[in-house]
């Protein structure tokens, strides 16, 4: 009886003792951790920051000399006296490889996912998956080189001559398909960023297509409607989210893609209402001109830097808007 | 005596007199079910009576989820399924490989487990259904999606928020739209897949009356955990055990005098 209590006694002093101790220890624990993910996370807003910074004091004197019109001129003359420099060219350029890019990549990256999810045999399913992880792995300069040697003359001998003869005369469509043949262009460049973006938006389509609960699938089934109906009214809508965010990240990489483009899009700042026609995009740009630039061109240069990055955030922004307003129209 | 007390409880609710025999409306003959290898089902024989309400019970896994799936053929989702025998609906052989499937799920509608809104409107949850099948006007469907709402009982609670999604509703309202979104469809047979086990009592409540009332019009068939809910609203009782028809009888019969050792011991508790 008396060692028990002698025990007990013994217990009752060291046992809050050091919980108290192992408590602070977790506790400094935690706040330590707490404060590195805190700079991590402060860091990314500070090299945010950091870049616009720079972009904008090395694009200080080309805005200066240029202002406003640096959006609307056409003309790109770093040569002249002084140097004549307008973005409309790589703006156009930037903005329709990434429409027509992404009108390509969309249909037929959701149309895969929607296959390799719904409808694929088992056995066919992670060829074709481990396929289109291949595809994002392929370095971009292959595809230029690809999109040059390959891509390019079957559009200029083939294709081109052939959509020429189906929409002469036709008004606005006879324009966009004319012109001489060229290995170069933008649409050779749309084509390649679309099979370059394809595996971003089916990899997303796939992971949040399979995230919807198989009983919600079996429930539109039940109501007897086809594939393409549960597809359309189910699937879809239920991931809406998950595959527009795959979009956006899609057409995040289309409008800064460089080096595949450069290699195919012929940099010629004229444009031309011909999606045949060579042109140039705004990253194109600055790496075929940035290595022999000084003074005011470079600056320029910089500044079509700052141009694509406020291109992009009003994209991405634009993107958000819409999804809110889908989420709207859909009544949450 | 607790086991005593269990069923007079389930007694006391059952109806005295049984309804007369309807004549059936799915007939089942040897019907055996394999996931690949695995035998599910073995040799099940029963059929559901026109617009009378047949449960299903039975310990987990004991295959009454997989008869119900076999009903509107929502098994050939999968690969590796199959089922052989005969399942007849009306004169229509349910298993027959050339059968239209949309058409068959139209005339065979199913409530599950877990409430299953559509990601839309809840206007759109009911008017998604007819649209499939008919082309009517607005003010039509307008018609067809108020009455279907009266038909889940949930009209009057929904009627001033129709443009909200069918995810904002509570689970009981959510289950209830299901059954409304079944019914639009003007299907012959409903079947309900344990509809009230995610449900409050008060919701399951709800959707008992509402089976009930649908029995007047449709051919039901029910699976359930709960025993009073099968004593409660069903006709006919099917006992299930390991992939086997145990029992098939009125359910006063099964709740009352089963005539076989395993229903009773299932039903007083012992097992399961």
């Amino acid at each position: 009886m008396a060692d028990m209590a002698v025990q007990s006694d013994v217990m009752e002093a060291a046992g809050p003792y050091d919980r108290a101790k192992a408590l602070s220890a977790f506790k400094l624990g935690d706040l330590t951790f707490y404060w590195i993910t805190r700079i991590s996370a402060i860091s990314v807003l500070l090299i945010l920051g950091g870049i616009i910074l720079s972009l904008i004091a090395g694009a200080w004197p080309a805005m200066k000399e240029y202002g406003f019109a640096f959006l609307w001129t056409q003309r790109w003359a770093p040569s002249a006296d002084p140097p004549v420099l307008g973005a409309l060219g790589p703006i156009y350029g930037t903005l329709i490889t990434s429409v027509i890019a992404m009108m390509i990549a969309i249909p037929v990256g959701i149309g895969i996912a929607v296959f390799l999810t719904e409808l694929c045999p088992q056995m066919l399913r992670r060829p074709i998956g481990i396929a289109i992880e291949l595809l994002a792995g392929i370095p971009s300069i292959i595809y230029g080189m690809w999109g040059f040697f390959v891509l390019g003359p079957f559009l200029a001998n083939t294709f081109q001559p052939f959509m020429i003869r189906i929409f002469e005369g036709v008004p606005v469509l006879g324009a966009v398909f004319a012109g001489p043949p060229s290995y170069l262009s933008l649409f050779n460049a749309a084509l390649i960023l679309a099979i370059m973006v394809l595996p971003f938006i089916t990899a997303i389509s796939v992971d949040v297509f399979k995230t919807v609960p198989p009983v919600l699938k079996e429930a539109a089934y039940g109501m007897g409607c086809t594939t393409w109906e549960v597809v359309r009214n189910v699937v879809i809508p239920y991931t809406r989210v998950g595959v527009i965010g795959g979009i956006m990240l899609a057409l995040g990489r289309a409008l800064g893609e460089t080096m595949a483009v450069t290699f195919i899009i012929g940099n010629s700042f004229r444009i031309s209402s011909s999606i045949f026609a060579p042109g140039t995009t705004i990253s194109a740009a600055i790496a075929s001109e940035f290595a022999e630039s000084d003074g005011l061109h470079q600056s320029g240069l910089i500044l079509l830097g700052l141009l694509l990055f406020v291109l992009t955030f009003f994209v991405l922004a634009g993107a958000r808007l819409m999804l809110m307003r889908l989420e709207k129209k859909a009544g949450k | 005596m607790t086991e005593l007390s269990v069923s007079t409880t389930v007694a006391s609710h059952v109806p005295q007199v049984p309804l007369p025999e309807a004549p059936p409306k799915v007939t089942v003959r040897n019907l055996n079910f394999y996931y690949g290898e695995h035998h599910a089902l073995k040799n099940i024989n029963l059929t559901l009576g026109t617009n009378r309400v047949t449960a299903f019970i039975g310990p987990s896994g004991c295959g009454k989820s997989t008869l119900l799936r076999i009903f509107n053929r929502m098994y050939d989702l999968y690969p590796g399924q199959r089922a052989v025998g005969q399942l007849m609906l009306d004169q229509t052989n349910i298993l027959d490989p050339k059968l239209d499937l949309n058409l068959l799920r139209a005339r065979v509608g199913m409530v599950f487990q877990k409430p299953t809104p559509f990601p839309m409107t809840i206007y759109e949850n009911i008017a998604f259904g007819i649209r499939l099948y008919e082309k009517i006007s607005k003010s039509e469907m307008d018609d067809r999606v108020e009455k279907a709402l009266r038909g889940g009982a949930l009209w009057n609670e929904v009627k001033d928020k129709l443009n909200a999604s069918g995810l904002s509703l509570s689970g009981g309202q959510q289950q209830r739209l299901c059954i409304a979104r079944t019914v639009a469809v003007r299907p012959e047979v409903i079947l309900f897949d344990e509809p009230c086990s995610a449900l409050d009592p008060i919701s399951t409540a709800k959707v008992e009356e509402l089976i009930q009332e649908l029995s007047e019009d449709y051919t039901i068939a029910i699976v359930t955990h709960n025993m009073q809910q099968a004593a409660r609203v069903s006709d006919k009782t099917a006992f299930m055990y390991l992939g086997e028809l145990i029992e098939f009888d009125d359910t006063n019969k099964i709740f009352t005098s089963p005539s076989d050792r395993r229903t009773q011991d299932y039903i007083t508790g012992r097992f399961g």
